[in-house]
This record gives structure tokens, C-alpha cells and sequence, in this order.
């Protein structure tokens, strides 16, 4: 355990060490707030509401699937690297798993980009852009817990996607891909009530919704009550089974390193 | 002079698309892949304006037009450009900007001709597929000419997508890497998918005068869109264009001089 918690720590000194990444970063999500900002405030000139939801409550809910999405993606780069350049042999042969090492890199990489990122920015939010807070404390707790699972099920769904570069080099067309995907079907866009019924119940089965939209739905009070309770239920389902899907993938791929390896 | 380079660059294309053929199934996921993203933005305009009739005075159909012009605009410079992202990573820091430098051409052709992204025909798909949903629900009526005009935009559009990637992708003679700086600017091209009348002013000037990406999208599309008042400033779109590249490659000699090697 121990060893882990050492690269996790290492790598939020590593973060330290490239400002000019965290300034760019920085002034990037800035940018996209100013765009999305004026957006709606065009969105909702002639009107008051979409769907029951008011401009307050739409921008909360686009800000903080945002600053959600930014989470949801994790170290699937850092796999697909490895692997598409055959340090993997050497990778699987040191005394961790890799899977565990890296999770735990990721770790570090999003506790120092929330304390150094995130959570200034949402401030500023706040204060600049009528974010609201959620209506209950029960809600504000749900979202806690709900945003911590939504970021768990997008950590392993992004490990699952790099597992992919043992069979393809395109690692970026793999990226974009998935993020396009994720930022289509998760909610990350606009809430998943805006969307026709079809789509809304085609996503309802795919674990994409339990990444942004299930946890921002609660913080903005669109779902609550049972609903809230049952999309929990689904994001717990998500979270096992990914796991165990990533775990059986792992080991059939590190198969085909063996095959290679000679 | 002209057709020594442009055999060059025919032959460099023929070694690119040779890499591009022995690996198929990659080719076929990056083109999906950025359709699939263009397609994830397009779908969220849809999706609101599913709801509202329109955006500020714009339709559904003008909006799209404004986002497949900078569609196809940023496919030229996808194709074509996509090297100037690594100048710094792959070039000035593993010390081998130094091979281009002893070549007998050029060494900013040889640069951009050293890739070329397959990916980016996705871009150009979309981009040509969007215009031709938008063009007929204009109120203008399509003649010779005005399609003349409208590919000159789209070539001029890309043409201010390249010179903005290279003018700060040559800090990183000074600085080994400019990414970070080259990327964030780049964000800035999201502005232009929207009409820039949503924005503030400042804003608006600020992506007219100073960072043109008004150029890549809004101010072309304006022009094809009745009583917006853009009509003249978007003529001088292909003007924006050239003196931008010029101002850049200006700027890319002045870094050629002072470029010292990261040695190794």
C-alpha cells in the first residue's frame, strides 16, 4: 500500500514542477466558462426556462459538469503509451501491478489539479456566474458521494478504452473517440432531459450518464428522492462491473504480450 | 524553384499515405473518431435549439453554417499543418530540429511536409456534409460566383487557423516547448462557433483584431447571411488571412535566427 501512496505523491510533485501546463490549463477552463456563459445567456434571452430549468439553475448545472468531466477521464494515456511502446514487458516484470500503480498516479494527478485547479476556479464561479448551491444538505452529501462514483466508473472505463492500443497505434483517433462519446452520451454537454425520449432511454443502459449527469442531476435537484436513490443503485452496478470487465480484459491482453514478448 | 518543391511534396505525400495504407484499420478510427466529435457538437446545437427558435436572432441553419465553415477550415490545417503541434516535444527537445536545418530547402516546408494527418479528412467530411445541410435553408441564392467565394473563405479560414499554430508554436525556439501556450490560444477558436454578437464586446474585438479566429467562421458565414451587417469585414477575410500568415512566417525567421540547439 504504501508504495502506491509514494507514486501518488510523486506524481503531484511532477504536477508542481509544470506550471506552464497549469497555466495554460487554467486560463483554458476560464475561456470555456466565458463561452458557455454567454451561450446560455443568449440561450435564455428570449425566455425563462428549458425544460423547468431556469438560467441559474441550467448554468450550475453546465459549470459543475464541467469541472465533473475534467475528472471522469484518467490514465488511460499513460497505459496506452506504455503498451504502444513495449514498455509494458518491462512494466508487468517490476515488483507492482500496473493497474494499481497507475490508478494510484491518478489519484495524485486529480487531488492536486482539484486543490490547485478545480476548486479555485468553482469559486470564482461562484461568486461571478449565479451558480446556486444544492437546495438540501441531503442532496449536497448525495452529489458528494454520487460525483466520487461517476469518477471511479470514468478511471476504469478510461483504462478499459487504453487496453484497446494492444490492438490499434491510432492512440489519439482512440482518445478523441472516446471522448466524443463520453461528452455525447454522459451529460457532460447539456442535462439528458433536453434530449428526445429515445436517446434518453438509450442512455439510461450505458454507464456513460453515471459519470457527469447522475451526480450534477442530484447537486441541481432534477433528480431527487427515489429517483436520486435508484440512480445511485445503477452507479454502484456500473462501478463493479467495470472493474471486473477491466480485470478480465487485462488478462486476456497480457496474454498477447507474452505472444509477442519472444 | 516552385515545382522542385512541389515534387517534393508529392513525395512526401506519397511516403505518408504509404504509412497510412499499411495501417488501415487506424486510418478508418481516426477519420470516425474527429467526425464522431464534430458530430457531438453539432448534436448539442440541435439539441437546444430543439427547445428555442433562436440564438440571439440566429437560426438553427445559420448557426450550422458558421460551424461547418470552421469545420472544413480547420480540416485544411488538420491535413495539412498538424506537424506545427510538436515543434517543440518532438523536434527542439530531442535535438532534432538541428537534421532539417542542414537540408537544402526550406526548413519550415520541410517541417509541415514531414506529416500528414489522415484524421483531419474526418473534419473535412463533416465540415462539407454540415454546409451542404446549412446552404440551402439561406436566404441567399447560390450562384458561380458565390461558391467561388465561399471556398476562398474556407481556404482562407484555414489559412488563419495555420498561421496563429505557427506564430506561437515558433516561441518554442526561445522556450524549447511552447505547447501549453500554442493549445491554450487554440481554445480560443471555440469562441468562433458561436456568432460573436453573444459575446461581450471586448470579446468580440479581441477575436476581430488581435487573435482572428472571427476570421475562421463568423465573419465567411456572415457574409452568405442576409442583414447581419458583417458583409464588408468578411471580404476582408482571405486580407486577414495573408497578413496573418505573413506576420507568422515573419516571426518564424526571427526564431530560426535566434534558435540555438538543445545540443545532445
Amino acid at each position: 500500500m504504501r508504495k502506491y501512496f509514494e507514486f501518488a505523491r510523486v506524481q503531484m510533485q511532477v504536477h508542481a514542477a509544470y506550471s506552464a501546463w497549469f497555466w495554460a490549463n487554467t486560463f483554458s477552463i476560464l475561456l470555456r466558462m466565458l463561452v458557455i456563459y454567454f451561450f446560455w445567456k443568449a440561450v435564455y434571452s428570449s425566455r425563462t426556462e428549458i425544460e423547468g430549468l431556469p438560467f441559474d439553475g441550467m448554468i450550475t448545472y453546465i459549470i459543475i459538469a464541467m469541472f465533473l468531466q475534467m475528472f471522469v477521464s484518467g490514465v488511460g494515456q499513460e497505459l496506452a503509451h506504455t503498451i504502444k511502446d513495449g514498455n509494458v514487458a518491462i512494466e508487468l516484470m517490476r515488483p507492482y501491478n500496473l493497474i494499481t500503480r497507475l490508478v494510484a498516479m491518478d489519484l495524485g494527478d486529480k487531488v492536486i489539479h482539484f486543490v490547485r485547479g478545480a476548486l479555485p476556479l468553482s469559486i470564482l464561479a461562484f461568486i461571478f456566474m449565479d451558480i446556486t448551491l444544492p437546495t438540501t444538505w441531503q442532496g449536497g452529501l448525495l452529489f458528494l458521494f454520487s460525483a466520487l462514483m461517476g469518477i471511479w466508473i470514468g478511471t476504469f472505463f478510461d483504462l478499459l478504452i487504453a487496453i484497446l492500443a494492444f490492438w490499434t497505434i491510432n492512440l489519439w483517433g482512440l482518445q478523441v473517440m472516446k471522448e466524443a462519446v463520453i461528452s455525447f452520451f454522459s451529460g457532460a454537454l447539456v442535462p439528458l432531459i433536453l434530449f428526445p425520449e429515445w436517446f434518453q432511454t438509450i442512455s439510461l443502459f450505458l454507464p456513460f450518464q453515471a459519470m457527469v449527469y447522475v451526480p450534477v442531476a442530484i447537486y441541481t435537484g432534477i433528480l431527487s428522492g427515489t429517483e436520486a436513490w435508484l440512480a445511485l443503485g445503477s452507479q454502484v452496478f456500473w462501478a463493479v462491473s467495470l472493474l471486473v470487465l477491466l480485470r478480465v480484459l487485462w488478462s486476456i491482453a497480457i496474454k498477447k504480450v507474452t505472444i509477442f514478448g519472444g | 524553384m516552385l515545382s522542385r518543391y512541389i515534387k517534393l511534396y508529392y513525395l512526401f505525400c506519397k511516403q505518408n499515405l504509404k504509412v497510412m495504407l499499411e495501417y488501415r484499420m487506424d486510418f478508418l478510427l481516426g477519420v470516425l473518431s474527429v467526425m464522431l466529435q464534430q458530430f457531438a457538437g453539432i448534436f448539442f446545437v440541435k439539441i437546444v435549439f430543439d427547445h428555442i427558435h433562436a440564438l440571439n436572432g440566429w437560426t438553427f441553419y445559420e448557426i450550422l453554417f458558421i460551424y461547418g465553415i470552421a469545420a472544413t477550415g480547420r480540416s485544411i490545417h488538420h491535413i495539412f499543418f498538424d506537424n506545427l503541434w510538436t515543434l517543440g516535444w518532438q523536434y527542439i527537445r530531442p535535438g532534432k530540429f538541428d537534421r532539417l536545418l542542414i537540408r537544402p530547402i526550406n526548413p519550415l516546408f520541410h517541417f509541415i511536409a514531414d506529416r500528414l494527418q489522415q484524421d483531419g479528412f474526418g473534419q473535412l467530411f463533416i465540415g462539407i456534409i454540415v454546409i451542404g445541410t446549412a446552404m440551402p435553408h439561406l436566404s441567399i441564392s447560390w450562384g458561380v460566383l458565390e461558391f467561388f467565394i465561399l471556398v476562398v473563405m474556407i481556404i482562407a479560414s484555414g489559412f488563419i487557423f495555420v498561421a496563429i499554430n505557427l506564430f506561437f508554436a515558433t516561441l518554442s525556439f526561445w522556450m524549447v516547448d511552447s505547447l501549453p501556450i500554442v493549445w491554450t490560444i487554440f481554445n480560443l477558436s471555440d469562441f468562433a462557433r458561436y456568432p460573436l454578437t453573444i459575446y461581450h464586446k471586448g470579446i468580440r474585438h479581441f477575436l476581430t483584431w488581435i487573435v482572428p479566429y472571427g476570421f475562421t467562421a463568423f465573419y465567411p458565414a456572415a457574409y452568405f447571411i442576409e442583414g447581419t451587417g458583417f458583409e464588408r469585414l468578411a471580404l476582408l477575410t482571405p486580407v486577414v488571412a495573408i497578413i496573418s500568415c505573413l506576420i507568422a512566417y515573419w516571426f518564424w525567421n526571427r526564431g530560426l535566427k535566434a534558435f540555438t540547439s538543445t545540443g545532445s
